[in-house]
């Protein structure tokens, strides 16, 4: 078998052995559901409280402050919405750039009669806080913006944001999904009301993710049913998947600074090899403020799925910033925001680096990178696109 | 792999890529929906087509598609390339996927535009 290199660790993660070892049991030996009284309802209880503590002492929360959820996708729309709804009517203001659980979110709070500001962002990717701040309106009742972008790894200034939400009074929501157990993430510095994270971003498993709630913030549950973590999102927990949330925590706090150096070196090796080699290329996202382990490359009229099969062929997972579905290619949402150029934009390619990728693996990369994009180079029309 | 092993190879190594710079006619077409292009130049020989050359901008089975395309048209007379059908390149590439039906649509769209090139600019044809 040839050499295989995933670089896709914002989509997905591989779980980390020591998490399914802490797992295993809890599918066939506990297997109580946690909200039974008799004793194999009570191991299944503890394990999932030992998880949250563990959870919450990563964050610096309260273990009360943390919901668990089925995925990012639910914390977000529960974030938003649960914080919209609480309040019945009003103004939300969030950005172009959010992933689309929270703008399809905003989206459904629109065809309820909700306002919402999409606010613009920078050619970096970043949300400027003084539109934030000029977007604020008497009637404002959330403001809901990412941590890290998924696509080019941009982190938001939630720092600045959250002050000003937090002198507005106005509660804060933000998509860490993508930061969470990569960078340093601090509800308190940051005043952030509401927090979506995920376990599959940082080797855990998937199908487990949690949204923590500041105490005392006013927030309406989107999922009905019994009276599961404290009647805030019904449904039987995931004991096994909050199990292994618990130690893919764990195991982040206690890698997470090294990774993220030894992440950013490859990466930054991989943009510097890829600059060097081939003709018409960009780096998209900014410069200092971004993900460890994120390159989000333009190749200039090159169409990305054609380098995604390519580098595919090799062995090579990597992601397109671009997806033709039926014919009709959409570019990503984020390089539109941020005014990327169409025949830049349709030929970007996302790398994610991670826990397992090495030097030479990324030398590979460079390698076939340069290779694929000369050859589909070379069947271009001059001017196309 | 959802792509046959044929369309794969077309990717991987195209057949006749690249401008021609004397050829006898040219022609390109467009897929509105996504940008994807592609451009045939055709050197014909006594009414027949001696050489085809591509050059194409999209997905990989848009490049698959043009490359097989000079190849499956090899020999045959202009009129034949007025008359080109999709289904034929298609077939050639051992099938596409549903989405992606386009690449041919595109490569017989050019090839049929650069024959119609090639007879206009037929020497004895009065519109050349």
């Amino acid at each position: 078998m040839n050499r295989r290199v995933y670089l896709d660790h914002n989509a997905s993660t591989p779980v980390h052995p020591e998490v399914v070892a802490e797992m295993l049991p809890y599918f066939s030996d506990v297997y109580g559901n946690p909200s039974s009284v008799h004793g194999f309802g009570r191991d299944a209880r503890a394990a999932v409280d030992a998880a949250r503590d563990r959870a919450a002492a990563f964050l610096r929360v309260r273990p009360e402050e943390l919901v668990f959820t089925s995925g990012g996708t639910e914390s977000d729309n529960f974030g938003v919405k649960g914080l919209a709804l609480a309040r019945g009517s009003g103004h939300v203001i969030t950005s172009r750039v959010e992933h689309h659980a929270v703008l399809r979110s905003a989206q459904a709070l629109e065809a309820q009669g909700f306002t919402v500001t999409y606010l613009p962002v920078d050619q970096y990717g970043m949300v400027d806080p003084d539109d934030v701040r000029r977007a604020l309106r008497p009637d404002t009742i959330a403001i809901s913006i990412m941590h890290a972008n998924s696509e080019v790894g941009t982190i938001q200034p939630v720092r600045a944001i959250g002050a000003l939400a937090r002198d507005a009074g106005v509660p804060f929501h933000v998509d860490a999904v993508q930061t969470f157990g990569k960078v340093e993430v601090d509800v308190h510095a940051m005043n952030i009301d509401a927090l979506s994270f995920s376990s599959h971003k940082i080797y855990g498993p998937k199908g487990i993710a949690g949204l923590y709630i500041r105490r005392g913030t006013k927030m309406v549950s989107i999922q009905h049913g019994g009276e599961h973590e404290r009647r805030r999102r019904a449904g039987t927990e995931n004991v096994p998947g909050i199990v292994g949330l618990g130690k893919a925590v764990e195991i982040r706090a206690r890698d997470m600074k090294a990774e993220a150096e030894r992440v950013s070196a490859l990466r930054d090796r991989m943009w510097e090899g890829i600059r060097a080699r081939v003709p018409d290329v960009r780096l998209n996202g900014h410069p200092t403020e971004r993900l460890p382990g994120t390159a989000n490359v333009c190749y200039r009229n090159v169409e990305s799925e054609s380098i995604v099969l390519g580098l595919d062929l090799k062995g090579i997972a990597v992601s397109a910033g671009s997806a033709c579905t039926a014919g009709s290619v959409e570019p990503s949402h984020v390089l539109v925001a941020m005014g990327v150029p169409l025949d830049w934009a349709m030929g970007a390619v996302r790398s994610s680096l991670g826990r397992s990728t090495t030097t030479e693996d990324v030398d590979f990369v460079v390698a076939s990178v340069t290779e694929v994009v000369s050859r589909i180079r070379q069947a271009m029309p001059v001017g196309a696109a | 792999m959802r792509y046959s092993p044929t369309l794969v190879d077309h990717f991987l190594n195209p057949r006749n890529a690249g401008l021609m710079r004397d050829a006898d006619g040219s022609g390109s077409d467009e897929y509105a929906g996504c940008g994807d292009l592609t451009r045939f130049y055709l050197k014909m020989r006594a009414g027949c087509l001696a050489e085809a050359r591509f050059q194409a901008y999209g997905c990989g089975p848009t490049i698959a598609a043009a490359s097989v395309a000079t190849e499956l048209v090899a020999g045959r007379a202009v009129e034949d390339l007025l008359v080109l059908k999709a289904q034929e390149i298609e077939d050639a590439l051992d099938g596409l996927p549903e989405d992606r039906k386009h690449a041919a649509e595109v490569a017989a769209g050019a090839m049929r535009a650069a024959a119609l090139d090639a007879l206009r600019r037929r020497p004895g044809n009065r519109e050349a």
